[in-house]
């Protein structure tokens, strides 16, 4: 295939796969979630009105399922899809994923941020939000570390961010040639996709650190 | 029942608990015993009693409701192994947090019941390969009873 061609299929892929993604986490969001809510509330009002210890008992863990099955619900949309990133903005979608990040793998991400927020396109947005994803997983799947840094820098014409740690770190040029690059790959890939770069670097014994660069205009 | 605690008896029964966990570690020369168990306050799970832990991240851990080995025994109410992880398992790894943090390869789990329901799950693992024998599936049946009998003071203090 053409170059161009290539770039436009993946490209292509990825959206449609994004679209159907997102229709899923905001129908858990906002369809289910909020259903599930008004339940348990009439859940709540029913109980207060028993008066059979046993009836009681029994509606109470029923909410008590309701109340784990919303929480659930909530945290599966958050790890599918940014459902905020064009209202609230990138960087807290970022936040509420470190937050998910850090209960689900034990890891604490030192997050930090310097310069100015900036209107961005969702599709750029969701790119560096995908490739953060990919590279603080990683960590926690490869790096054997209960640590991790992320830096966002907003320039006058660059947004760059860096995902570090300072775990195992690995041998760039074996793992190439062993073909099992699938996720740094779709992180670069995306990254080309929306005009701007991913750049890796790591060394055994010191950690890894993944750029990301994209350029902003005010 | 009398639901007054001090901090001293309160420190007193975390120490009960750790106790129950090293001492069903060395019985069975297992390398990691942990108590995931709803908090006192609210439905959230966590990790507060481990032994044999390599870091401290079981400390952020929240244990999600039906997913990963906690996650799945405390939803069934019954006990899940695992030989080999990742091999075989239902969902994705990233769904095994315990086991991904503290490096296991093999697990087995039972629920901790309060008051007819499943609140909680005694883990042991390994950091290799390994097939659980009767006799020390008891031993973690055995050690979960012990555990459970800790469960009144737990939910009833705070
Ligand atoms: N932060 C990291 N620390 C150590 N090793 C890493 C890190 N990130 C990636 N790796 C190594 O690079 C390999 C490729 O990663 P990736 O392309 O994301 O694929 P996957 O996550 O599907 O294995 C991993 O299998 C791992 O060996
Ligand atoms: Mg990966």
């Amino acid at each position: 295939m053409e170059l161009k061609a290539f770039k436009y299929a993946s490209n292509y892929i990825i959206q449609s796969q994004e679209e159907e993604i997102k229709r899923i986490a905001l129908e858990l969001h906002e369809g289910i979630s909020q259903n599930l809510y008004s339940l348990s509330t009439g859940m709540e009002f029913l109980q207060s009105a028993m008066e059979d210890p046993a009836l009681k008992q029994y509606a109470n863990e029923m909410t008590e399922l309701m109340k784990r099955t919303i929480q659930e619900v909530r945290l599966l949309s958050v790890e599918l899809y940014p459902t905020t990133i064009d209202t609230l903005g990138l960087i807290s979608a970022i936040k509420s994923y470190i937050k998910l990040f850090t209960s689900s793998f034990g890891i604490v991400v030192d997050l930090q941020t310097t310069g100015r927020e900036m209107e961005i396109s969702e599709g750029k947005s969701l790119a560096i939000f995908r490739s953060c994803q990919e590279a603080l997983i990683n960590i926690a799947k490869y790096a054997d570390t209960s640590d991790a840094k992320l830096t966002i820098l907003w320039g006058l014409n660059t947004l760059t961010i860096h995902i570090e740690d300072e775990g195992k770190g690995f041998e760039l040029e074996e793992e190439n040639s062993r073909n099992s690059f699938k996720g740094i790959a779709a992180m670069k890939q995306r990254m080309t996709n929306v005009g701007g770069e991913c750049m890796l670097h790591s060394e055994i014994g010191r950690g890894t650190k993944v750029t990301l660069q994209l350029p902003v205009q005010d | 029942m009398e639901c007054n605690r001090y901090e001293q008896e309160k420190m007193e029964l975390n120490e009960l608990f750790l106790l129950d966990c090293s001492e069903l570690r060395e019985n069975l020369s297992c390398d990691f015993t942990g108590v995931a168990l709803q908090q006192q306050i609210g439905i959230d799970v966590n990790w507060p009693f481990v032994c044999g832990n390599r870091n401290e991240k079981y400390k952020h851990l929240l244990v999600r409701y039906g997913k990963g080995i906690a996650g799945k025994v405390i939803a069934s109410g019954s006990p899940m192994t695992i030989n080999s992880f990742p091999e075989n398992i239902l969902g994705k790894t990233t769904d095994y947090p315990i086991m991904i943090a503290e490096k296991l390869i093999s697990a087995y789990a039972v629920p901790l019941f309060w008051e007819g329901k499943p609140k909680g799950a005694l883990l042991i693992g390994y950091r290799s390969k390994h097939n659980f024998t009767t006799e020390e599936i008891n031993t973690v049946r055995d050690g979960a009873k012990k555990v459970e009998a800790l469960l009144p003071s737990y939910f009833c203090s705070n």
